[in-house]
């Protein structure tokens, strides 16, 4: 009798591994493959054929944003940390400006380098970043300048994930933990899919 | 040379005095300036408890090192998000607030001079009923949270 039961927990325990769920948003499916034209931190024009073979986070922003971007790059930054030094390197971050007007590509570089060699800042004009944001059902606009020319501008909150062949996987929100992104990256890693 | 003695201590009595009556309105922990490079916009971050008796209204910040600084609150609506400016931020007696990531911050813009990481800035914190409340800043790096 226990011996059975034992069996049957372990088969439950067993199966409980194999289909361990993602703990941020999978929204595989649910969206395009990667795909843009844009201009890298270093001026060079780039597709998202550039970045395949490496699992991809894709994030909206400017650097003018004192508070929302930093602030996620540090967390993807700190979970990124949790990682195995290899998993860590073979990952790339993709800060995409949707101020263009301010962010320049030398800015952008200037700005990534601080959270790490992963991170790329990449910007375009407003044909690109329509096409970029539309594909991936998001927005963004710019506030009113106040009186000494500073505005806001608003973008996706979330951070869109990519597997290494450049389809869509997670959305990762600011309220989701560092510990599930962290686990969630490792799975992303292990299952190379 | 005694008038200007007693001048000079009541002068004193009364900074001691202002001093004394500030640091029992208020309590400031939690205290950080996280630095982008270049010129870009810093934010700072802070706990600011009411331990008067009253209400306070914080209204603002100034400081010498930056030529703006502005009191913001971020917003995510809908998966979007954007900045939205706070022109007065009641604390009720007994309470606190919390500037931190992701909600409210001080943002601070036109460095006057260059700010290192480790670098001690003060930043006044102004209230509606014309109190003024230094507090020192450490800056450090935007990776940390």
């Amino acid at each position: 009798m226990s011996k059975r039961l034992f069996l049957m927990l372990s088969v439950l325990f067993m199966a409980g591994c194999g289909e361990q769920s993602w703990q941020t948003t999978d929204i595989s499916g649910a969206m395009p493959e990667l795909k843009f034209d844009l201009t890298d931190e270093n001026g060079r024009t780039v597709s998202a054929d550039d970045y395949r073979g490496k699992p991809t986070l894709l994030f909206f922003g400017f650097t003018n944003c004192p508070d929302v971007c930093p602030t996620t790059l540090a967390q993807l930054a700190s979970a990124s940390q949790q990682l195995d030094e290899e998993l860590r390197e073979d990952l790339q971050v993709l800060f995409v400006s949707v101020d263009p007007e301010r962010d320049s590509p030398q800015t952008l570089r200037r700005y990534t380098d601080v959270f790490g060699p992963q991170f790329i800042g990449l910007t375009g004009d407003k044909a690109a970043l329509d096409a970029l944001t539309r594909r991936y059902s998001t927005t963004y606009s710019y506030g009113e300048e106040d009186q000494s020319g500073n505005y806001d501008v608003s973008h996706s909150g979330a951070v869109f994930v990519f597997n290494r062949h450049g389809d869509v996987r997670l959305l990762i929100r600011a309220t989701d933990p560092m510990d599930a992104v962290a686990a969630d990256l490792r799975r992303l890693f292990k299952d190379g899919a | 040379m005694g008038l200007i003695n007693l001048r000079l201590l009541c002068g004193l009595l009364l900074l001691i005095l202002s001093a004394a009556a500030a640091a029992a309105d208020f309590k400031v922990t939690d205290t950080r300036l996280r630095l982008l490079p270049g010129d870009l916009p810093a934010a700072g971050y802070f706990k600011l408890s009411n331990i008067s008796g009253g209400p306070v209204s914080l209204v603002g910040a100034e400081s010498p090192a930056f030529g703006h600084i502005t009191m913001h609150k971020s917003i995510q609506d809908n998966g979007v998000a954007r900045m939205e400016p706070v022109p007065r931020l009641e604390v009720a007696p007994g309470t606190s607030v919390e500037f931190s990531p992701g909600g409210y911050h001080l943002m601070l813009m036109k460095r006057q001079s260059p700010i290192d990481l480790g670098d001690e800035v003060t930043v006044t914190l102004v209230f509606a009923d014309g109190q003024r409340f230094p507090i020192i800043f450490e800056a450090v790096s935007p990776a940390s949270l």
